[in-house]
């Protein structure tokens, strides 16, 4: 087969999806996205949404997607490349043929779907072998009319490379529009990647990403996902295949505010022998949020995995449910969870005013220490958005 | 003898420690605390107390475990859920009786617990960093007193020893610089070492108070062979039985509480 029968067949296989509903969280009416006209152009970029989700736009390594209209992209990096997924398929058929919907199926449910059918755009970066970036590669997923937002992400890290990757999405305030980021990642043996995405939408968007990763032997991925804003619905449940020897650590921080219907999880599926997962989620539910804190780890060779679940009540009206799920496959498995939901602790508040905090601050602070999940091994420029993302999610769940 | 805590008055001037070696001189009253009652939930813990803190005075509030030693320091520091039933707490002459905890402590009271809460996801260093910006003191000078360096970028109260816990505990005091600290057993649960590092702490506490006090609440009193007392009183079943000069304390070392109520 070759790379346009490939196509070929995505496509029928998604046509016959798009009334396929995702198993997970609200169901959307994808019908007027799919009917949507030409694809609009004279979208512009709002560079200080794109940095409030920690964008540098100045990056030496950087790809900006404004609607489906807008790319920009460029590497200053050596052995990093950066190219528009239109242009992987058009100018290296043979890559786009590797890694095109090789882990994500078309036909997984109707967002899939109406992705393989009208997306456009997305990025393809590929980190050449032995090759270590310290510096972040960045990504901006910016929707500035609203309607349909499908880019494809794909990223390849070969072997023993290592690298960062920053991807903000964002959209302008009270526009409609539903968000489908289709993203296949493929770390070679001992190459590391992680990944950053922090998604700021409004009250009335719609996202779905769709995430696979497959780590080979001696691999490692680590995630960072947080959700620092309003918005309508948001349902992802990304996987992880693991081969030997692989790791992988998951982190999500959900901020449910508003009417915010939130169903988020992580799911990492451990092949191999001697590989391990943490998946850790903090959950922050003001007003009349819903929140679904899933996460599932399948051990089937010899392996550990450990899950920690956390939720924050701060409004009477919210809700927060976790549902942590441990497979094990193989005896020689060892998996563990914990999961917790509660209010913040009275005397938590109480012994910071003793040391001199307002009450104010006393939340905040506290606030600021459920967000803050430490992650190792970050670049320092990274660490720091992370951390004002941190004092922002304090800021918005008060 | 010297009953109700009524500490000897003599010619405009208190007095402790007649006789003692490095006895100071008491001039003027930081906290009074007159007919002092506290319910806690139903139960009234505190029963009509009263007790004066001089400048100038480390002092030991000993009593066993239920006396109402942490009910008296949560009350003076005006802790929720610690209630004042009667009487009148004065702090350097005002009335804080009906204050709030945040408006006691603006004001220079500051409490070290007995067992700080674990702080999920704040680090020691975010702490010391917020009491050290509003009281101009420096976090690696506040670490290297405690000898807390290595918890610095730790989750406060994660996986601590009951030594660093405490270590940490007066490490906050030190940033906050207040003038009166009421420390609650700093002795329980620690090793020698730490004892010494936290005795170190206390006599650094009483350095920068503009008072020279500080208030102890023991029940072993292991922390008196480090650093001495210059007033004792004890405390039995939510009153003060006895306060006198520091001989009290260490008779209370050899024969315990008994015969003192």
């Amino acid at each position: 087969m070759d790379l346009k029968a490939w196509l070929d067949e995505i496509r029928e296989r998604a046509l016959k999806a798009l009334t396929k509903p995702s198993p997970y969280g609200v169901d959307i009416d994808v019908t007027p996205f799919l009917s949507a006209g030409e694809v609009r152009s004279g979208g512009f970029l709002d560079s200080a949404r794109a940095e409030e989700v920690g964008v540098n736009l100045k990056a030496n390594a950087l790809y900006i997607q404004v609607d489906q209209a807008y790319f920009s992209y460029l590497s200053r990096i050596p052995g990093v490349e950066v190219l528009r997924i239109e242009d992987l398929i058009d100018q290296k058929p043979d890559e786009a043929y590797e890694y095109f919907w090789r882990l994500v199926d078309p036909a997984a449910d109707k967002y899939t779907a109406l992705a393989a059918l009208r997306g456009r755009g997305g990025y393809f970066i590929k980190v050449k072998r032995g090759v270590k970036v310290e510096e972040p590669i960045m990504a901006c997923l910016y929707m500035s009319y609203g309607g349909l937002q499908a880019p494809h992400n794909i990223v390849v890290i070969e072997e023993g490379a290592e690298a960062t990757v920053y991807t903000g999405c964002t959209i302008a305030p009270e526009v409609l529009g539903l968000h489908v980021g289709i993203s296949e990642f493929y770390v070679g043996k001992s190459a590391k990647l992680r990944f950053i995405m922090v998604h700021s939408w409004n009250r009335v968007s719609h996202v779905r990403p769709r995430t696979i990763v497959s780590v080979d032997h001696g691999g490692e991925y680590i995630s960072y996902y947080v959700n620092m804003a309003r918005v309508k619905t948001l349902q992802t449940y990304p996987k992880v295949h693991l081969a030997d020897d692989a790791k992988a650590f998951l982190a999500s921080i959900l901020l449910g505010l508003g009417k915010a219907d939130i169903d988020v999880g992580s799911s990492v599926y451990m092949h191999g022998n001697n590989s391990g997962a943490e998946l850790v989620s903090r959950a922050l539910a003001r007003d009349e949020a819903k929140i679904f804190m899933r996460a599932l780890i399948v051990g089937e060779g010899v392996s550990r995995g450990h899950i920690d679940c956390r939720g924050l009540m701060l409004s009477d009206k919210a809700s927060i449910q976790t549902v942590p799920e441990l497979i094990a496959k193989n005896p020689n498995v060892m998996l563990t969870h914990e999961a917790s939901i509660g209010r913040l602790a009275e005397d938590e508040i109480n012994y910071l005013v003793s040391k001199g905090f307002s009450k104010e601050d006393a939340v905040s602070a506290l606030i600021r220490g459920f967000a803050s999940i430490d992650i190792k091994g970050l670049p320092d420029r990274v660490r720091s958005y992370i951390e004002s993302i941190e004092k922002v999610i304090s800021e918005k769940a008060l | 003898m010297l009953t109700n805590a009524k500490l000897k008055y003599q010619n405009n001037n208190y007095y402790f420690g007649k006789g003692l070696k490095g006895a100071r001189k008491m001039t003027s009253i930081i906290l009074s605390i007159e007919n002092l009652s506290v319910s806690v939930g139903s139960r009234i813990a505190i029963k009509d107390l009263s007790l004066q803190i001089p400048s100038n005075t480390i002092l030991y509030l000993l009593g066993p475990n239920g006396a109402g030693k942490t009910t008296l320091l949560r009350a003076i520091i005006g802790y929720p859920g610690y209630n004042t039933v009667s009487g009148v707490i004065q702090f350097e002459g005002e009335d804080v009786t009906d204050k709030p905890m945040e408006y006691r402590v603006s004001k220079g009271l500051a409490l070290a617990h007995q067992i700080p809460p674990k702080l999920v996801g704040v680090r020691v260093a975010d702490l010391l960093s917020t009491l050290c910006k509003k009281s101009g003191c420096s976090v690696s000078d506040v670490a290297k007193d405690m000898e807390i360096e290595h918890l610095l970028y730790r989750e406060f109260g994660k996986g601590f020893s009951g030594g660093e816990l405490k270590r940490v505990e007066i490490a906050t005091l030190l940033a906050q610089r207040p003038k009166l600290a009421l420390v609650d057993e700093p002795d329980t649960g620690v090793d020698v070492d730490s004892i010494e590092i936290i005795a170190r702490g206390l006599k650094k506490l009483v350095e920068i108070s503009p008072h020279k006090s500080i208030v102890i609440v023991t029940h072993t009193a292991f922390i008196a062979r480090y650093i001495e007392p210059d007033a004792t009183c004890i405390l039995l079943g939510g009153s003060i039985v006895r306060c006198g000069d520091p001989e009290l304390l260490y008779k209370v070392m050899r024969s315990g509480f008994k015969g003192l109520a």
